[in-house]
C-alpha cells in the first residue's frame, strides 16, 4: 500500500440515492471515494488500484458475489478488502460464504459505518507485490 | 265246653308238631347249607322220602352259600328245594321263609307270567331274563335270571342262579346319563360350533366389507394410502399411488423408498426405523417422484394400529403439499424480497437523515439535529419491525441462526440501554447491575431481548416513570430483569405473552403500536439459548420480564 497518499475506496451499488449517501458520510473523512452504480465497471482499474471496495450485493442484474469472487481470485486485487454492504438478511453468512473482509448491514448507523471503514483501512494487512 | 276243649288240646298238639317239624326244617337246613349233611329224609302224604346231595361236594356248597349271586334250586313244581343266603337277602326274607315256597311267590305279579314261562322252558334248554325283584324298602331290584336243568340224584331240578344287576343297571344308568350329557355337551357344542361357524362368517362378510369399505374409500381419495405390516414393509397402495407413480402393481417392498428424492432418503429411513422400531407415529414432508420424472412435495404421516400389546400393521397417508410448500415457499420469498425492499428506502431515509443531523450539530442547530434523531428512532423501529419479520420466517423455517461468542454482560446490557434509551427521552431508567460476567451466545440476539424488554417497558408504561434494568449473579446463571410501572398483564394473559403475534387485550388494545412478535422472538432466542424467559405482573402495577442464562466464565 501506498503512503501519503489519501486511501481510496470504492463503493458499487445500484441505488444512486446510497450511493450519494456514503459518499456524503465519507466526505466527513479524508478518504478519496470513487463510485459506481454498475459493478462491472470495477475490473477496469488499470493503475489506481482502491483500498477498500464496499459492494452490494444485488445490484440490478449485477451479482456482488460473483464481484467478489472475481476479485479474490485475481491475482491483482485478491489483497483489496471487499466489504459487502446489503439489506440482504442473511449478510454475515454470504461475507464468510464468499470470503469477504466484513459486512454492513442496511440499514446502517452512519457513526458505525464511517467507524468500520476506519477500523478496515486502518488495519495492518499483509500485501503481497502486485505489480504495479 | 268238652268239645271245644278237646279241639284247643288238638291244636296245641298240632302247633307243637309243626314247631317241631319248623325246627328239625331249620336244622336240615342249616345242616345243608354248612355241608353237615349230605342227605337228608322229608316226610310227606305219601310216606317218607330221602333226598341226597348226591354230586354236593362241600367245598362247591360253601361256595354256592357264599357267593354274592342267588343261588336257587326248584323242582319240577316250582318248589324251592335249595336256596343260598344271597337270594334270601335278594327278596328281604330270611332263608326259612324261602326254602320249600314255591319260586312264583318271590316273583312281582306283573313278571310272573313271563317267568312261569321262562321256566317251563328252561326244563328243556338254558334261558336267561331279566326281571325285577321287590328289593328292599320296597325299591325293585333287577336282576338277571339264568336258569338250568340239573340232573341230580337222578331226578331233575332247575337251578337259578340270580344276579344282582344293580349295580350294573346303576353303572349302565350312569353310563346312559353320562352318554346323554355327553350327547346333550356335543349338541351343544354342535350348535355352539355352529353359531361360530355363523359368527365367523358374518365377521369374515364384515370384514369383507369393512376391507371393501376402506379400498373404496382409500381408492377414492386424492392422497396416496399405504399399509405396512408390523415390522414396517409395505404391503398395500391406494389407486392414487398407481396414478402418481405410473405404476401398474406392486414391484417390492421398496416402492416407495424408490420414488422419494435422493435428499429426502437418508432421513425418511431412518425417522421410519424410529417409528417401527418404538410403536410411535411416523411424520415426515418430503418429495415423491411423480410419474412424469416431476418431484412434489408430500406430508407422510402413519399411525401404528394396536392390538393390545403390539402393533398388528400401520395405516399411512402422503398428503401432497406441493401446492401449500411452493405458496410457503413464495411467501417467505415474498417476506424476504419485500423486506429487502423496504430496507432500501429505509436505508436512504436513514442516511440523509443522519448526514443532515451531523450536518446541523455541526453548525450548531440542536433543535434541528434533535428533530432529526427522533426521525432516526422512528427509523429505527421501522428496521426492527421489518426484522421481526424475517426473524419469525426464519424461526418458522428453522434457519434462525446464531453466532456464538463469548462477551461480558454488562457491556452489552449497558450498550443497549444507551441506545434504546435514546428513544426513551421521557422515561427515567435505572440501572442496577450486578457484578459483570462473560456469556456464550449470540451477543446481537441477546441484546435484541435486552431491547425489546426495555422497548415494551417504554410502550406500555406511562411518561416520566422509571424503567428499572437489573441484572444478579445466581450460582452459575445471569438474570436480567426489566421492571416498568405501567398497565401491567392480567393474569389469564402472562401464558400467552410469548406467543406469535399476542398483543394484550382489553380496553386500550388497539391503541399500542406493535406486531406482537417480539416476545416471541425473544422467548425463541432464549430457548435456542437454553435459558429461561418469564415475567412477573400485577394489572395496574407494572411488569417485570425477566431472563436467566448460564454464565460462560
Amino acid at each position: 500500500m501506498e503512503t501519503g497518499k489519501r486511501k481510496k475506496i470504492f463503493i458499487a451499488d445500484d441505488d444512486r440515492d446510497i450511493l450519494q449517501i456514503m459518499h456524503l458520510m465519507l466526505q466527513t473523512k479524508p478518504y478519496e471515494v470513487e463510485t459506481t452504480s454498475n459493478a462491472k465497471n470495477i475490473f477496469e482499474f488499470e493503475k489506481d488500484l482502491p483500498d477498500l471496495i464496499l459492494l452490494d450485493i444485488w445490484m440490478s442484474g449485477v451479482d456482488g458475489r460473483e464481484i467478489c469472487s472475481q476479485l479474490k481470485k485475481n491475482e491483482r486485487t485478491k489483497n483489496i478488502p471487499v466489504i459487502f454492504i446489503s439489506a440482504n438478511s442473511n449478510i454475515k453468512k454470504i461475507a464468510e460464504q464468499y470470503h469477504a473482509d466484513g459486512y454492513i448491514a442496511k440499514p446502517f448507523e452512519m457513526e458505525y459505518f464511517l467507524s468500520k471503514i476506519d477500523d478496515m483501512l486502518g488495519a495492518e494487512r499483509p500485501v503481497e507485490p502486485v505489480g504495479i | 265246653m268238652e268239645a271245644t276243649a278237646k279241639k284247643n288240646e288238638d291244636f296245641f298238639a298240632e302247633i307243637e308238631e309243626l314247631k317241631s317239624q319248623l325246627e328239625e326244617a331249620q336244622d336240615t337246613i342249616e345242616a345243608i347249607r354248612s355241608g353237615e349233611v349230605d342227605a337228608f329224609v322229608v316226610k310227606n302224604d305219601n310216606g317218607h322220602r330221602l333226598y341226597t346231595l348226591k354230586s354236593a361236594d362241600q367245598t362247591y356248597r360253601i361256595f354256592i352259600e357264599k357267593m354274592t349271586e342267588g343261588a336257587v334250586t326248584v323242582n319240577q313244581d316250582g318248589i324251592i328245594l335249595y336256596s343260598n343266603t344271597s337270594f334270601a337277602n335278594m327278596v328281604n326274607l330270611p332263608l326259612g321263609k324261602v326254602l320249600g315256597f314255591h319260586f312264583d311267590e318271590f316273583i312281582p305279579g306283573e313278571s310272573r307270567a313271563s317267568v312261569q314261562q321262562l321256566v317251563k322252558d328252561a326244563w328243556n334248554e338254558e334261558k336267561k331274563a331279566e326281571i325285577l325283584l321287590p328289593g328292599k324298602d320296597k325299591k325293585p331290584l333287577p336282576v338277571l335270571l339264568s336258569l338250568n336243568s340239573l340232573e341230580i340224584d337222578g331226578g331233575i331240578a332247575l337251578s337259578i342262579i340270580v344276579t344282582d344287576l344293580s349295580y350294573q343297571k346303576e353303572t349302565e344308568q350312569q353310563l346312559k346319563q353320562k352318554n346323554k350329557e355327553l350327547e346333550e355337551a356335543q349338541l351343544v357344542t354342535k350348535h355352539l360350533n355352529a353359531q361360530l361357524e355363523q359368527t365367523v362368517k358374518e365377521r369374515t362378510n364384515e370384514l369383507f366389507e369393512s376391507r371393501e369399505h376402506f379400498k373404496f374409500l382409500a381408492d377414492n381419495i386424492p392422497t396416496i394410502v399405504w399399509t405396512a405390516n408390523a415390522k414396517g414393509v409395505i404391503d398395500y397402495f391406494n389407486n392414487r399411488w398407481f396414478e402418481y407413480t405410473g405404476e401398474e402393481k406392486m414391484n417390492s417392498a421398496n416402492d416407495l423408498l424408490c420414488c422419494l428424492h435422493e435428499d429426502d432418503k437418508e432421513k425418511y429411513i431412518a425417522l421410519w426405523t424410529e417409528a417401527v422400531a418404538l410403536g410411535t407415529p411416523f411424520e415426515m414432508v418430503h418429495r415423491f417422484k411423480k410419474a412424469d420424472g416431476e418431484y412434489r412435495w408430500h406430508f407422510s404421516h402413519a399411525l401404528p394400529f394396536k392390538n393390545n400389546v403390539e402393533v398388528v400393521t400401520w395405516f399411512g397417508i402422503s398428503t401432497d403439499i406441493d401446492d401449500q410448500q411452493r405458496a410457503i415457499e413464495r411467501k417467505d420469498e415474498f417476506i424476504s424480497i419485500a423486506s429487502h425492499e423496504l430496507k432500501t428506502p429505509v436505508t436512504s431515509i436513514k442516511g440523509y437523515v443522519q448526514i443532515l443531523r451531523f450536518n446541523f450539530e455541526r453548525e450548531g442547530n440542536t433543535v434541528a439535529a434533535e428533530l432529526l434523531a427522533r426521525v432516526d428512532n422512528q427509523i429505527n423501529k421501522l428496521s426492527t419491525l421489518i426484522n421481526d419479520l424475517l426473524d419469525v420466517r426464519k424461526i418458522e423455517n428453522g434457519q434462525f441462526q446464531f453466532h456464538e461468542s463469548v462477551f461480558d454482560f454488562n457491556e452489552l446490557v449497558n450498550e443497549v440501554v444507551e441506545e434504546t434509551g435514546r428513544a426513551l427521552v421521557d422515561r427515567n431508567i435505572v440501572c442496577e447491575l450486578d457484578h459483570t460476567r462473560q456469556v456464550k451466545g449470540d451477543r446481537n440476539k441477546i441484546g435484541q431481548v435486552i431491547s425489546n424488554f426495555i422497548d415494551n417497558a417504554g410502550k406500555y408504561s406511562p411518561a416520566d416513570t422509571s424503567i428499572f434494568v437489573r441484572t444478579t449473579n445466581n450460582g452459575n446463571s445471569i438474570k436480567l430483569m426489566v421492571q416498568d410501572f405501567g398497565m401491567g398483564i392480567p393474569k389469564d394473559q402472562q401464558s400467552k405473552v410469548f406467543e406469535r403475534f399476542f398483543r394484550v387485550t382489553g380496553e386500550a388494545e388497539n391503541t399500542y403500536a406493535g406486531l406482537g412478535l417480539g416476545l416471541y422472538i425473544s422467548a425463541e432466542i432464549m430457548k435456542r439459548h437454553e435459558g429461561c424467559i418469564g415475567l412477573i405482573s400485577d394489572k395496574g402495577k407494572g411488569s417485570t420480564f425477566y431472563f436467566e442464562l448460564k454464565r460462560a466464565d
